[in-house]
Order: structure tokens, then sequence, then C-alpha cells
């Protein structure tokens, strides 16, 4: 290509018609399938639900410029999981505690499970989750974190590569935690 | 736990199915004899699963709004950021690139020969190469964006070729001049190389071809 053909950009950032629409694509079934575990996760992590929903939203528009720039794609759920994660991590730095939540006051999602017990049963079904979401809210962040990754059915090196720990220590993380669960139930 | 060979740790692996080989080996034919590892087993499976149901217990709350907004903006390209973050000490350097820019066009129209580089249909495309400067790649050559340095073009640059609007080109200030009669069409597009540096953000521009 002869020099002719080159134009001076000046400073001002410019606007791009299109660079392609399979990653649009992509980031919405994504979004439609994790959406709602990232905002379980977010509000385990001790954030109110209306930020834990900012969060994840935040977090797949950083998605979908990671995906302009031409990031890597191997391990998408670990990487918004990661994003996820660090944000809530500043959110909580920067209001510290006073727009957390109490894990066991979260309210409880209908479930058809629900629906077939008795109102005795349920009623001590969701003491029981409640319970367990408190003492949950007792494992330090860590154990926390890689045991609610593992509700999520994420393998032990997905929960790795999201929270930047080895194998190893996800391991440990979720033994340890089971075992402190266990102790306060 | 009584027994002595299943410990913990490995019950729990073993739910989670994140045994090696041969732990998975030991541990089924321990099960197959160990009537209380295989209690142990299933406590730990169903403290398991009561954990996630109190996770998945929790409401979420759905707005399609949300779904609707993300599709938007990015069918918009909202999110294609700004090359830079422009800080505050460089908008007089900036500045001082523009009113570069404004003299050498002036200069050129006054005291410059009609000067078309290249043509293609009905359009040219000024170069105020006098402006800017070259960064090299795989042979190919493209104008560094100003605020680029081109003596350190990126550890690992890459080319990504996009259409780009006249009109956000003219916005911008890039000048592509009719050499007929016939009037650029606004809503045209050219086809141009651009040059990312590492972290993703432009360093320089070569435009491939237009209509």
């Amino acid at each position: 290509m002869d020099q002719g053909n080159l134009l001076t950009i000046p400073v001002v950032p410019w606007k791009v018609e299109s660079v392609g629409n399979s990653h649009s694509q992509l980031l919405l079934e994504f979004y439609d399938r994790e959406q709602t575990p990232l905002r379980r996760y977010v509000t385990m992590l001790g954030i109110d639900p209306e930020t834990a929903r900012d969060i994840v939203q935040e977090s797949f528009l950083k998605l979908h410029e990671h995906l302009l720039a031409g990031g890597e794609q191997s391990n998408l759920r670990a990487w918004l999981y990661r994003v996820v994660h660090n944000s809530a991590r500043n959110r909580q730095a920067s209001f510290g505690v006073k727009k957390t939540s109490r894990l066991e006051d979260m309210t409880p999602a209908a479930s058809p499970v629900a629906r077939e017990l008795t109102a005795e049963e349920e009623l001590l079904e969701k003491e029981r989750s409640a319970r367990l979401r408190q003492a949950m809210g007792r494992l330090s962040e860590a154990q926390r974190a890689c045991v609610v990754l593992r509700t999520q059915g994420m393998k032990y090196r997905e929960i790795a590569a999201a929270l930047d720990l080895s194998v190893s220590t996800v391991g440990e993380n979720i033994q340890r935690g089971l075992e402190r669960l266990r102790e306060l139930i | 736990m009584n027994c002595e060979r299943l410990d913990w740790d490995l019950l729990v692996r073993a739910v989670d199915k994140e045994l090696s080989p041969a732990e998975e080996q030991l541990v089924e034919t321990h099960l197959g004899k160990c009537a209380q590892c295989r209690r142990e087993f299933a406590e730990v499976a169903h403290f398991s699963r009561k954990i996630a149901e109190a996770v998945n217990d929790i409401a979420v709350v759905e707005d399609s709004g949300d779904r609707e907004r993300l599709a938007a903006q990015i069918n918009r390209h909202e999110l294609l950021k700004p090359v830079r973050q422009i800080a505050p000490a460089q908008v007089m350097r900036r500045f001082g690139w523009g009113m570069a820019i404004a003299a050498t066009l002036a200069l050129g129209i006054i005291f410059a020969p009609k000067q078309s580089n290249s043509t293609s249909g009905n359009v040219s495309v000024r170069q105020q190469a006098s402006v800017a400067s070259a960064i090299e790649v795989d042979g190919e050559t493209f104008v560094a964006l100003p605020y680029s340095n081109p003596d350190l073009p990126a550890s690992a640059p890459r080319i990504v070729q996009m259409q780009v609007p006249v009109s956000s080109l003219a916005d911008i200030g890039i000048a592509m001049t009719p050499v007929s009669n016939v009037v650029l069409n606004q809503d045209r597009s050219v086809l141009a190389d651009v040059l990312l540096g590492a972290d993703g953000q432009p360093l320089g521009v070569h435009v491939v071809s237009w209509e």
C-alpha cells in the first residue's frame, strides 16, 4: 500500500462502525446463562442485591470490551467470576459494611420443591437455609468464595482460575469450609 | 472419622469428582467394603446439596430491561473505549497538535498545488505527512496516532481491519476530498487496518480502501 492511502488521524477518539457481531451473540448467550448465578455469588460475598445487580451488569460490559480487544476466550466463565469477585471486593472496600447484606436475611426464591412441602416443612427448610447462609458468612472470604463457586457446579481448576488460587488451595478451602460449616450447623 | 483410610479431604473430592484415577480406584474399592465410609460419603453429598440449595435459594429479581440495555449498548458500540483517557496535562499538548494540523492544512491549501495522493472511485484522501509519523509492521505502514510513540511500537501488535464511517472521520477532522463533482456520501465508510498495541489501544491506522 503506497503512502498516498494513509490518513492523518487527529487526537480525538474515533468511532468504529462495525467490528463484527459474533462476540455480541456469544456475550448475550453467556449473560442469559450466567447472570443469575453471578448475582447469587456476589450476594453471598455480602453485597446487597441491588449493588450485586450493578456489579454483574458492569462485568458483562467489561467482558464486551475484553472481547472487542481480542482478549483470551478460552475460559470466559472464570474470567467473568474473577472480574465480578474483584468488583465486589472493591465495592466492599469503598462502602464498608453499610450496604452489605446479612446472608441469613436473603429472600428465598420460590421453588417447585418448596410448593410440594407442607407449610411447616417449608418453614423448616427456609430456617435451615438461612442458618446455612448465616454460617457461610462466618467462613473466611476465600473459603466462602470457594464453597459458593462449588455450589455453582464449577470444577476446582475453574475456581482456581476465577480466584487466582492454586487448585490445591481451592481443595483445602472447600474442605475446611465444609468442615467449619458442619461444626456451625 | 473412625475409618483410617478415607479422610474428609478424599470424601469431599470424591463427591466433587475431583479425584485422580488412582484415588478414585482407592475410594471405590474402599466404599465397596466399608459401610461407615459409605454413610460418611452420603452425608457429605447430602450436606453439599443442602449448601447448594441455600445458595440457590436466594431470590434474584429478573429484569428483562437489563438484558435489553446490555444488547443496546453492544449494538451502539458505546463500549469502544476512547483510545486514551485524557489527563489534564495532555490537553494542552493535544490542543497543540490540533493547532499544528490546522496550520499545516492552511499552508497546504494556500501554497501547495492540488495534491491527490491516491484515488479510488470519486474520493481522494489527503495526507498530512508533515504531521504524522509512520509505524512499520509486517511491511505495512501505519500513520501513528498523535499520542502514540512510533519509536516504541507495542511488543505484540495486532492488526484489526474495520469499517470506519466517513462521517466519523469527518467528525474528528479527517479530510476526504472528492476529486470529481460527485458529492461524497457521508454514510459511506472506509476500510482501515488499525494497529493495536498490547493493551488493545490503537497505535496507528492505515486506510485500505474506500467505495
